[in-house]
């Protein structure tokens, strides 16, 4: 099949985030979700937390910002899915990697230092410019 | 006219609809919300705001909804799919509907798919946001 432009290597973006409880905090007072086990180390631990775990939504929200930079501007996003599938907990370093899978499409991995995925079943698609 | 009570069967509360609810978008709360996901201020509304006006706005009524039992202590947040017609403006007032599409348990488990839509001042839509919650029993 005739290639007819420049064949491009794909352009994988990737952020490296660490966890804290005042970013963790600080979501919590954005986005409105004051459920204790983010907030509260000792409620956390009543429910059988370690401690405070991040929000899944936190977690998205940066695969977000890694998949609107990579996509050409967050307007540009048409579908974000993903998985929670592991708990975050402060001090934990997730990696966040958005990687072209076709025209308009990302495959997305979030996975933190033991090398498990926090995010599973990930993806995005935007609009082309 | 959609209203809580209207379709009921065998599984929980699915096919409930609740009424809309409208949300306008505070550009300081959309700013500090992107500051707290790494997102630049100046970019706009960040898409996962929709967590907010969209998911935010609506999941309060299925979680206060007594038919609907959900146990918030044994609840998990489990999938989340946006897709977005446009993001929306700051400052901008937009309406959302809450749906639950299904409402299943198996092996002591309970699966709840809840679905919103979202749409502007003119009834086009902005958002559709698809929430997968586990309740454990």
């Amino acid at each position: 099949m005739p290639v007819a432009g420049p064949v491009r290597d794909p352009v994988v973006s990737q952020r490296a985030v660490t966890f804290t409880k005042p970013q963790i905090a600080a979501y919590a007072e954005a986005s409105g979700d004051h459920n204790p086990i983010h907030l509260d180390d000792h409620f956390a631990q009543t429910v059988g937390l370690p401690g405070v775990i991040a929000h899944g939504m936190l977690q998205m929200g940066l695969m977000a910002t890694l998949a609107a930079e990579a996509a050409g501007g967050a307007e540009r996003l048409r579908r974000l899915s993903c998985r929670f599938a592991g708990m975050v907990v402060p001090g934990d370093t997730v990696t966040f990697t958005a990687e072209p899978a076709g025209p308009g499409k990302l495959d997305l991995r979030a996975i933190n230092q033991r090398g498990e995925s926090v995010l599973t079943k990930s993806s995005a698609e935007f609009a082309p410019k | 006219m959609s209203s809580i009570g209207d379709i009921r069967d065998a599984t929980g509360v699915a096919g409930r609809t609740y009424p809309p609810v409208t949300f306008q978008i505070d550009p300081e709360r959309a700013a500090a919300f992107g500051r707290a996901i790494g997102a630049d201020p100046a970019a706009g509304v960040p898409p996962t705001f929709a967590a907010v006006y969209s998911l935010g706005a609506t999941a309060p009524q299925l979680f206060g909804d007594p038919d609907a039992a959900v146990d918030f202590a044994r609840l998990l947040h489990a999938e989340q799919e946006f897709t977005w017609a446009r993001q929306p403006r700051p400052g901008e007032t937009v309406r959302s509907l809450g749906h639950v599409a299904s409402d299943v348990s198996r092996r002591g488990m309970r699966f709840v798919s809840f679905e919103t839509e979202t749409t502007d001042g003119a009834g086009e839509p902005v958002c559709r946001s698809r929430a997968l919650f586990v309740i454990r029993s």
